[in-house]
């Protein structure tokens, strides 16, 4: 059977599980998987609500070789309770990233797909969260360049936005979408007026990877491949900055400017406008070509993050 | 027989004309005087169509009607079929209405149930589409019909658009009989794009304060498909469409028939089947279609309706859809499933319920959806008269050695996972539907589509060709050998299902030469609501929830 695309690895990232993810970021072969599925360790918390676990708790996590240079990688597992993290889940990317401080590894790649914490794991998914976080910035004291990748189904929302913003680099494609409220508990709390969560083209405008990497919320933008993710997370990886003072202070700044530049606005089309960067058509509409014409905002490359 | 009268009916439609007249200038009645025009046109115990479609509804005339003094107006008959709207259900629960006659309810199907059980709707009939509209001509001809067009002139012509769906039918038999017909129109205008209904069958016109609404019924999205549709999709090209040569067809709504749709460009062009099977199709507008149709497989399609964002689309494909000399589509339901019912060899669905007998019903506990057109489609024309290679291959088959005249069957295929949402079995010993009928008292359990015109049964276990079996155990056992791990399926008996299979009756994936690894969402020709874009060049125009970009 030879069907056009048939048998062919697919390098769509959007319809990748975390684990074609993990290991189509990395040289072939390469991956080692920590704690895989042959480890059963299944969420504590699950069971009580008759939930079925995952044998990985819904996180891909290991290492491998990129272009040859040793990196760790970990993938959350957007289609597995929508990517949340439980406490094992974060307790993975904790060890990981720990493990990646300590033996002085050049990257970690951060496959992010997540609605933010599980609900049923409550407490111990915020403190997994926040272990993530402190996890993350010792990391990057030490070296380690912290790469999120977002372009999968749930998006990095709740804790998750916040953890890739406190990344070295965020890489993002059109399907990506990256924000701490969900466009739904925006709704619920403040009313449809605020934001209508059914108005997907809203949604996208506002938390979209094109958006983002317009105005300055992502540092690369890429075509929904695994591969453009991985050439990206290639050349971003030397340039990503180093965690200092002087860097959050910087960030700071940015996004004091930004807020005073462009807080009234409810649209990202009312940004571009401010900017007098109107696009052509709207956004969402432009082939990946016209789209890679269009200018960012000056303050959107920065080496602040 | 001087006594005798024969012009009742005219005089009385006149003198409600008359009572109305003071409120138009000719046929334009200004928006404001809906209320007025209703009461002047309607009178208690009417037989009454508030034009509800599959798709497109009369939402302006039926929130004034819905509105109206049930001291004033009341006892009406409701005869139309889409029953889907909030106001559609206050004409019941307010006292305007009490009887009603109609085929979909769709969103309002636990309302009615409701409304039924509490008294307060007498239900005439759950009807298929054209078995309600033929009542139209017979025994349930309405007094009034209010409809609704997206423009009118002022002598009253209407152009319905592309979503023309139940109008002409309506109006045919409301107007050659002596009743009153109102449209509500989005738009007046000087001069109509063309003329769906002549102003000679329209008595008034009145402008909506908004466009009638109509929902995205028939949009699936192929991010939402699985792979265990995928592969049952595989099964049904190549155990189905191949060896019966299936070019005239309809296809349901489901994500199933979603999925064969976007593997004809890329499994079945690998089977050559290209230009064999699926050229021709009575079927709404499925954005899903588009890669069919861009890579050549599709030469022509019939429409019942509309689908959002498709016009443009189809405007532009005037070789493949039905268009008027303006350019947009015109869509005719009676037509369509006319069509589906006589010229089409094939009806291939998705079912939520199927019983041993090969009955199923999306009737579930507490909930009347009613039939919509699936029925006619999923049904064998015992009155058709004309052969075609896949209806006599399938009247060959169900006649065995036995037969020396031969009629054709239409092939009736169920596409069912074993198992629903939250593991609920799709397989039952008895339909909920029967259940409900017997709690409601109804005359006839609704049953979506006999176990007698099921010709195939695909599962994720494979396909069971019912017209092979020779007896009714053999028909249970079929379905049992394709039911997997439900508890109809575990109750099968090993030896009669492998003696089955060894007759081709029942067929596995391996059976057919597929392997479920090949069954992947790279054999979707669009992944994606943007694909589909893409695949149209843009011309597709997709509703704002269905976006992910």
């Amino acid at each position: 059977m030879n069907a056009p695309g048939m048998n062919a690895q697919s390098d769509y990232y959007y319809e990748a599980s975390a684990r074609e993810r993990a290991q189509g970021l990395l040289d072939p072969g390469s991956f080692t998987e920590f704690m895989g599925p042959q480890s059963r360790c299944l969420s504590p918390h699950l069971a009580q609500f008759n939930l079925t676990g995952a044998f990985d708790d819904g996180i891909i996590i290991g290492a491998g070789l990129l272009q040859g240079m040793p990196v760790y990688v970990a993938a959350q597992e957007g289609r597995f309770m929508g990517g949340a993290f439980g406490e094992l889940h974060g307790a993975k990317l904790v060890g990981l990233l720990r493990a990646a401080a300590a033996h002085k590894i050049t990257a970690v790649l951060l496959a992010l797909d997540t609605g933010g914490v599980r609900l049923q794991e409550a407490n111990a998914g915020e403190m997994a969260i926040s272990e993530v976080l402190r996890a993350i910035v010792a990391a990057r004291r030490a070296g380690v360049a912290v790469i999120a990748l977002v372009g999968g189904r749930a998006g990095a929302f709740g804790g998750g936005g916040i953890i890739a913003a406190s990344c070295s680099r965020i890489i993002v494609s059109g399907h990506g979408r990256i924000s701490v409220s969900g466009p739904e508990v925006i709704e619920t709390n403040k009313g449809v007026e605020e934001f209508d969560s059914k108005d997907r083209g809203l949604v996208w405008r506002v938390t979209g990877g094109r958006s983002r990497a317009l105005l300055g919320g992502a540092d690369a933008y890429v075509a929904d491949r695994i591969s453009a993710f991985r050439d990206a997370a290639l050349a971003q990886i030397p340039n990503a900055p180093p965690f200092t003072l002087e860097s959050l202070q910087a960030e700071q700044a940015r996004l004091s400017q930004r807020l005073a530049a462009y807080g009234t606005c409810r649209d990202a089309t009312e940004i571009w406008r401010q900017a007098g960067l109107e696009p052509p058509a709207p956004v969402a509409d432009l082939s990946e070509a016209d789209y890679a014409g269009l200018s960012r905002l000056p303050e959107a490359d920065h080496d602040a993050r | 027989m001087g006594l005798k009268s024969w012009d009742r009916q005219r005089r009385e439609r006149q003198a409600r004309l008359d009572a109305a007249a003071p409120l138009a200038q000719g046929k334009i009645v200004p928006t404001a005087r809906v209320s007025a025009l209703l009461r002047a046109l309607i009178r208690p115990g009417d037989r009454l169509c508030l034009e509800g479609d599959n798709q497109k509804q009369a939402d302006f005339l039926a929130d004034a009607l819905a509105a109206l003094d049930p001291a004033e107006i009341h006892d009406l008959h409701i005869v139309q079929s889409g029953v889907v709207l909030q106001a559609h259900l206050d004409l019941f629960e307010r006292g305007l209405a009490r009887k009603l006659d109609f085929s979909y309810s769709g969103p309002q199907s636990a309302a009615i149930a409701r409304a039924l059980d509490a008294g307060k709707i007498e239900l005439g009939a759950v009807h298929t589409y054209i078995e309600l509209f033929a009542r139209y001509f017979m025994d349930l001809t309405p007094n009034v019909a209010l409809i609704a067009a997206v423009q009118a002139d002022h002598e009253g012509n209407l152009y319905t658009g592309p979503n023309t769906e139940d109008t002409p039918t309506i109006v045919e038999a409301t107007a050659f009989k002596s009743g009153i017909v109102v449209a509500q129109v989005n738009k007046l205008v000087d001069k109509l794009p063309r003329v769906d209904i002549p102003g000679s069958m329209v008595d008034f016109v009145i402008e909506a304060d908004r466009p009638f609404y109509v929902e995205p019924l028939f949009t699936r999205d192929p991010a939402a498909i699985t792979e265990v549709q995928i592969l049952m999709a595989m099964m049904a090209l190549k155990g189905i469409y191949a060896p019966y040569g299936v070019r005239r067809l309809n296809h349901g709504i489901g994500f199933p028939t979603a999925a064969i749709e976007l593997i004809l460009p890329t499994y079945g062009e690998a089977l050559g089947l290209r230009g064999k099977i699926a050229t021709h199709f009575a079927l709404n507008p499925h954005p899903t279609l588009i890669p069919a149709i861009e890579s050549g497989w599709v030469e022509q399609v019939h429409c019942f309706g509309s689908e959002v964002g498709m016009d443009q689309y189809m405007s532009a494909r005037p070789d493949i859809f039905f268009l008027g000399q303006d350019g947009t589509l015109r869509s005719n339901r009676l037509m369509c499933q006319t069509a589906g019912l006589y010229a089409c060899d094939m009806f291939i669905g998705s079912t939520l319920q199927i019983d041993l007998a090969g009955n199923s019903s999306t009737f579930t506990n507490g909930r009347i959806a009613g039939f919509g057109g699936a029925p006619n489609m999923g049904a064998d024309a015992r009155g058709r008269r004309h052969a075609s290679p896949a209806w006599m291959q399938a009247g060959q088959e169900a006649a065995g050695e036995a037969g020396s005249l031969v009629r054709g069957r239409k092939l009736v295929v169920q596409m069912v996972e074993t198992f629903g949402e939250k593991l609920v079995p799709r397989f039952v010993e008895e339909l909920d539907s029967v259940r409900m009928a017997r709690d409601l008292k109804l005359d006839l359990a609704p049953v979506m589509i006999y176990g007698d015109d099921v010709t195939h049964i695909v599962t994720e276990e494979g396909i069971a060709n019912l017209l092979l079996c020779r007896s009714t155990e053999e028909r249970e056992q079929a379905i049992r050998g394709v039911a997997g791990f439900t508890p109809i399926g575990r109750g099968r008996d090993r030896a009669v299902v492998e003696r089955l299979r060894a007759r081709k009756v029942i067929q596995r994936p391996e059976d057919l030469g597929i392997s479920p690894l090949d069954a992947t969402r790279q054999l979707l020709a669009a992944r994606s609501v943007q694909d589909l874009v893409a695949c149209s060049g843009g011309l597709y125009r997709p509703p704002a929830k269905f976006r992910n970009w």
